[in-house]
C-alpha cells in the first residue's frame, strides 16, 4: 500500500456525492411527473369522494409546489428519514433495513456461485480457445442470457421442488414454522450460525439454493465472456510473448503474469454484475417470494408509493458507489498503477 | 457439466429438503394453518386510512365486534354468511326498542382483551366513537346511521345503548363490519398523543383487540403469524391454534406448494390454475358465488358518443357474452346477461340484464344514433387486472369491429387507474367492484349516483335518484320492492354500465380442511376451520 491511497479514497468518496444528490433529485421529479395519484389510490373505499381525496393529498403534503416538496424531502433525507410507505405502513428505512440483507445475501450467494463456475470456465476457455470446454462455456453463457430469470426459476421449482422433492418449497428465506434466528446482521445464514441454530442454517441454505442458482445462471454470461476475453488479450500481449520466449513455465506465465493483469477487468465485471443484480432481480424475488428490495420497490412503483421508490434508488445508488469504490481499491491492490494515476 | 454432476448437485439439495418444515410441524401440525396469499395486509387498525384489502383478515380474526353475520351450510363442510341473520359476538344478546330507534346490546360479562383486561361497554362506546370520528371509517358507518358520538350511551358496565332518529335496516350489517370492531380503549388511550387522540399511529402496528387470535409475528409484507387467544369467550374454541399467512407473489409457487401438501390454503389463484386444480385430488377447490361484487363494462354516459343511450345499448347487443365469460374466468362466475325478460325477476340487484348477442339489433341502434358509419373509441383496463381484463378487451375489440366500431385497447397502470376514473378521462372500460352490502338501494347509491369514482358510468338520473331515495327509508317491504323494481327497469334500459357476471369466490384448500366459511369480507376466517 502506498501514501496516495487515502487521497485516492477521499477523491472517490467526494466524486460519489453528486451521484447520490442527482439520484435523489431525478427520482423525486420522475415520480411526481409520472401520472398517477397516490391519494386517489389510497382513498379506495366507497364513500371517498373528491373531498376525501383532497384532504388526503393535503395530509400527504402532495398539494405543495414540487420544489417545496423536494426541499422538505432533502432535509429529511439528510437526517436519515426516508419517509413512510403507505402500502406497508412502515417507515421506509425500517422496510429497507429489513429487506436489504435478504437481497445482499441472495445476490452474494448468486455471485459466489457464478464466480465459482464462471471464472474457471472462462479461464479454461481462454487457455484452449475453440476446445470443447470453450464451446460448452459459450453455450452456457448463451443459455443464461437467453432464458428469462422467471422461466429458469419456475423450471427449477418445477423440477427440484415439485417433481423431485429435493429442494424445500420456494417461499422466503426460512421455513415459516421455524423461529428465525435473532437478526444480528439480517443475513439469515450468518445469523443462524451466530445463534448456533443448525436447523435454521440448513433451512436457510436450502431455500437459498434455487433462487441463487437462478440468478447465477444469469450472471454467468458476462463473467465467462469477460474472463475469457481479458485473459486471451493478456495472453497475446508482448510481455507474455517475452516471458514465453524466455522459457518460463506455462503455469508461472498464466498465474503470475496473465491472470494478475487480467484481474482488473474481471474485478470490474464482478462489481458491475453484483450492483446490477442487487437492484434488478425483481423476477427472482417474486418467483421465490424472497423478501428483497427490488420486489419492494416495484410494488411501491405500481401503487405510486413515492417514498419507498426514492429510498430504494438512493440506497442502490449508494451501494453501487460503494461497490465501485471497493472494486477500485481491490484493483489498486492488484494493479498499483490505478491508484497512482498512472 | 455431465449428468452425474447434475445428479450429485441434486443430491446435495435433497439433503436439505428434510428440513423444509417437517420437524417443527411435529408438535401440532394439524392445528397449524398455513395460508399462501398474494397480497399483504398493511395495518392492524380497523379504522386506519389507506388499509389494504388483505388487512380485513387481520381485523376479523384479531378483533371482535358486538355482532356477526350468521352463517349457513351451502354444501357439506362449506359455509356462507347470511346477510339477514345476526349473532351476538361480544354481545350476548341484543334487542330493538322504540320501533328500531334504540338498540340495546348486552355484553358478555367474562370477555377480556388480549392483555387480560375486561371488555366493558365503555370500550364499545369508545370504539364506535372512534369509528364515526376517523375519516376512513366514518363514511361507511354513516351508511347505517351511525354518525355521532352522542348516539352511543353506556347504560352500565355491560350494557350499551345506541339511539337513532329512525330505524335503519343498514345499522346491524354495519355493526358486523370491521369498522365496528371493538378496541381495548384503555390500552389505546395510553398510547394516544395530543396530536393523535385516537392513537392511530400506535394501533396501526399494535392490535388492541380481544378477538380469537393474537398477532404473534407482524411482518406484513412477508408473513403474519396468528396464535389462538386461549381466553377467547365470544365463540366456541377454534380448532386452529396457529395460523401462518405468507405472501407469495407467484401464483405458480402458491399452487405448487399446496399440491405438495406443504400449505393448507392457496388464495387468489388465476382461473386457469383453479380449473386445473379442481381436477386434482391433492387440492380441494371451493367456489362460492359472490353476490356483492360484479364485473362490468362501463361507459362515460356524459361524453360522446356514449351519452346516447342507443350507442350503449348497441354495444350491449354486440358483445359475445359466453365467449367473454369463458375466456376471462373460464366460466367460473354467474352470468348477469341474457335475462329472458326485460321485467326484473325480483327486487334483487345485481341480476341478469336483458341483453344478449344480436348483431342486427346492434347495427340498427347504431344507425338510429346517426353513427351508421361507425366510430373510433378506446377501451381501457387496469394493468393489474390483466388476467381477466385482457381477454375481455380483445373480444370487445373483435366483436365491435362487426358493427363498425373501431376500438383501440389501452392498458392503464394501476397507479393511474384511480385518478383517471375519478377525473372521468376514460370513456369505455372494464373493471370489477364490490359493495359491502347486497341491499339494492345501497348498491344503487354507490354505483349509480354521486361524483365519486364508484359511479362508474358517470350517471345522474333524477328519476333514479328519486326512486332510490324513496326506497332508502321505506319500511313497507312491498313498497320497497316496487321502487327497486322500477329502478332496475330504468338501469336495464339506460345502461350506465353493463354488468357481465358475478364473480365466484374461489380458493384451493388442502383436502381434509373443512368448515371454511365465506364471510362478507372474502378473507380467511380461521375460527371455523377444522380438519378431518
Amino acid at each position: 500500500m502506498n501514501a496516495s491511497l487515502p487521497r485516492f479514497l477521499v477523491s472517490r468518496v467526494l466524486a460519489a456525492a453528486p451521484i447520490l444528490v442527482g439520484a435523489v433529485i431525478v427520482t423525486f421529479v420522475i415520480m411526481r411527473v409520472l401520472p398517477g395519484d397516490p391519494a386517489a389510490l389510497l382513498a379506495a373505499g366507497p364513500g371517498s369522494g373528491p373531498a376525501e381525496i383532497a384532504a388526503l393529498k393535503h395530509q400527504m403534503g402532495l398539494d405543495q409546489p414540487i420544489l417545496e416538496q423536494l426541499a422538505r424531502y432533502g432535509r429529511e433525507v439528510v437526517v436519515g428519514d426516508l419517509g413512510r410507505s403507505f402500502t406497508t405502513g412502515n417507515p421506509v428505512t425500517t422496510d429497507l433495513g429489513a429487506r436489504l440483507p435478504a437481497s445482499l445475501e441472495l445476490t452474494g450467494a448468486a455471485l459466489l456461485l457464478a464466480a465459482l463456475i464462471g471464472l474457471p470456465l472462462g479461464i479454461g476457455a481462454a487457455l484452449r480457445p475453440g476446445s470443447l470446454l470453450d464451446q460448452t462455456s459459450r453455450a452456457l453463457a448463451a443459455l443464461g442470457t437467453a432464458l428469462p430469470a422467471f422461466v429458469t426459476g419456475l423450471g427449477f421449482i418445477y423440477l427440484f421442488y415439485f417433481r423431485l422433492g429435493w429442494a424445500p418449497e420456494p417461499i422466503g428465506q426460512i421455513d415459516s414454522l421455524l423461529t428465525p434466528p435473532h437478526a444480528y446482521t439480517g443475513l439469515m445464514l450468518i445469523d443462524s450460525l451466530l445463534a448456533r441454530d443448525g436447523e435454521a442454517f440448513l433451512s436457510a441454505l436450502g431455500r437459498l439454493m434455487l433462487p441463487a442458482a437462478t440468478m447465477a445462471l444469469f450472471a454467468l454470461a458476462p463473467l465467462i465472456r469477460i474472463t475469457r476475453g481479458a485473459l486471451i488479450e493478456t495472453l497475446s500481449a508482448d510481455y507474455i510473448r517475452a516471458a514465453r520466449a524466455l522459457g518460463l513455465e506455462r503455469r508461472t506465465i498464466v498465474v503470475h503474469y496473465a491472470l494478475s493483469n487480467a484481474a482488473t477487468p474481471i474485478l470490474a465485471a464482478l462489481g458491475m454484475v453484483f450492483s446490477y443484480m442487487l437492484g434488478a432481480n425483481v423476477l427472482v424475488e417474486k418467483v421465490f417470494a424472497w423478501p428483497g428490495v427490488s420486489a419492494y420497490a416495484v410494488d411501491a412503483l405500481m401503487s405510486a408509493d413515492y417514498a419507498p421508490v426514492q429510498g430504494f434508488v438512493l440506497t442502490v445508488a449508494a451501494l453501487f458507489t460503494g461497490v465501485n469504490l471497493a472494486v477500485d481499491i481491490l484493483q489498486g491492490l492488484v494493479n498499483p498503477q490505478i491508484v497512482n494515476g498512472g | 457439466m455431465d449428468r452425474r454432476r447434475i445428479l450429485q448437485g441434486g443430491a446435495a439439495l435433497a439433503l436439505l429438503a428434510p428440513f423444509s418444515g417437517r420437524l417443527a410441524f411435529a408438535d401440532s401440525r394439524d392445528e397449524t394453518l398455513r395460508v399462501l396469499a398474494d397480497s399483504a395486509p398493511n395495518s392492524q387498525d380497523p379504522h386506519g386510512a389507506g388499509v389494504s384489502r388483505a388487512s380485513l383478515a387481520v381485523f376479523f380474526n384479531v378483533y371482535d365486534r358486538l355482532i356477526n353475520f350468521g352463517r349457513s351450510e351451502v354444501q357439506p363442510g362449506l359455509y356462507r354468511y347470511d346477510y339477514s341473520r345476526f349473532e351476538g359476538e361480544l354481545a350476548e344478546s341484543f334487542e330493538e326498542r322504540d320501533d328500531g330507534r334504540t338498540l340495546i346490546f348486552h355484553l358478555r360479562k367474562d370477555a377480556t382483551f388480549h392483555d387480560g383486561s375486561l371488555v366493558t361497554a365503555e370500550d364499545a362506546r369508545w370504539s364506535l366513537e372512534r369509528g364515526v370520528s376517523l375519516p376512513a371509517s366514518k363514511n361507511q358507518l354513516a351508511t347505517g346511521s351511525l354518525k355521532d358520538a352522542t348516539q352511543f350511551t353506556v347504560v352500565d358496565p355491560h350494557t350499551l345503548r345506541i339511539t337513532f332518529e329512525r330505524r335503519d335496516r343498514l345499522t346491524l350489517p354495519n355493526l358486523a363490519l370491521s369498522f365496528a370492531s371493538i378496541l381495548n380503549s384503555t390500552l389505546a388511550k395510553k398510547n394516544a398523543t395530543e396530536s393523535d387522540p385516537w392513537a392511530t399511529d400506535w394501533v396501526r402496528n399494535n392490535a388492541a383487540g380481544g378477538g380469537a387470535y393474537k398477532i404473534e409475528t407482524w411482518n406484513p409484507s412477508q408473513q403474519v403469524v396468528y396464535a389462538a387467544f386461549d381466553d377467547w369467550k365470544s365463540g366456541p374454541r377454534p380448532f386452529i391454534r396457529r395460523a401462518i399467512v405468507q405472501i407469495v407473489p407467484a401464483a405458480e409457487s402458491r399452487a405448487a406448494t399446496l399440491l405438495k401438501g406443504d400449505a393448507d390454503v392457496a388464495l387468489a389463484l388465476p382461473p386457469r390454475d383453479l380449473d386445473t386444480l379442481s381436477h386434482d385430488s391433492r387440492a380441494h377447490v371451493i367456489s362460492l358465488p359472490v353476490t356483492n361484487a360484479f364485473r362490468f363494462i362501463a361507459f362515460n354516459s356524459k361524453a360522446k358518443p356514449f351519452d346516447d343511450v342507443r350507442v350503449r345499448q348497441a354495444i350491449a347487443y354486440a358483445l359475445p357474452y359466453r365467449d367473454l365469460l369463458q375466456a376471462s374466468v373460464f366460466g367460473h362466475a354467474n352470468p348477469l346477461f341474457a335475462a329472458a325478460s326485460a321485467t326484473p325477476k325480483d327486487a334483487s340487484f345485481p341480476q341478469p340484464y336483458p341483453y344478449d348477442t344480436d348483431l342486427d339489433k346492434a347495427k340498427a341502434l347504431i344507425a338510429e344514433a346517426g353513427l351508421a358509419g361507425g366510430f373510433e373509441t378506446t377501451f381501457s383496463s387496469n394493468v393489474s387486472d390483466a388476467t381477466q381484463a385482457d381477454p375481455i378487451a380483445l373480444l370487445v375489440q373483435e366483436s365491435l369491429a362487426k358493427i363498425g366500431v373501431k376500438v383501440t385497447i389501452d392498458k392503464v397502470p394501476e397507479a393511474q387507474w384511480g385518478t383517471q376514473l375519478t377525473q372521468r378521462k376514460i370513456p369505455f372500460y372494464t373493471d370489477s367492484s364490490s359493495a359491502w352490502f347486497n341491499a339494492p338501494d345501497y348498491f344503487f347509491r354507490i354505483f349509480f349516483q354521486g361524483d365519486w369514482r364508484w359511479n362508474f358510468g358517470n350517471f345522474d338520473d333524477p328519476e333514479l335518484n328519486a326512486l332510490v331515495n324513496a326506497a332508502r327509508w321505506e319500511s313497507d317491504p312491498a313498497k320497497y320492492d316496487a321502487a327497486i323494481r322500477k329502478a332496475i327497469v330504468l338501469v336495464f334500459d339506460k345502461l350506465p354500465l353493463l354488468p357481465l357476471w358475478l364473480p365466484s369466490y374461489e380458493a384451493a384448500l388442502r383436502p381434509g380442511l373443512n368448515d371454511f366459511t365465506y364471510y362478507i369480507h372474502g378473507q380467511v376466517d380461521f375460527r371455523s376451520l377444522k380438519r378431518g
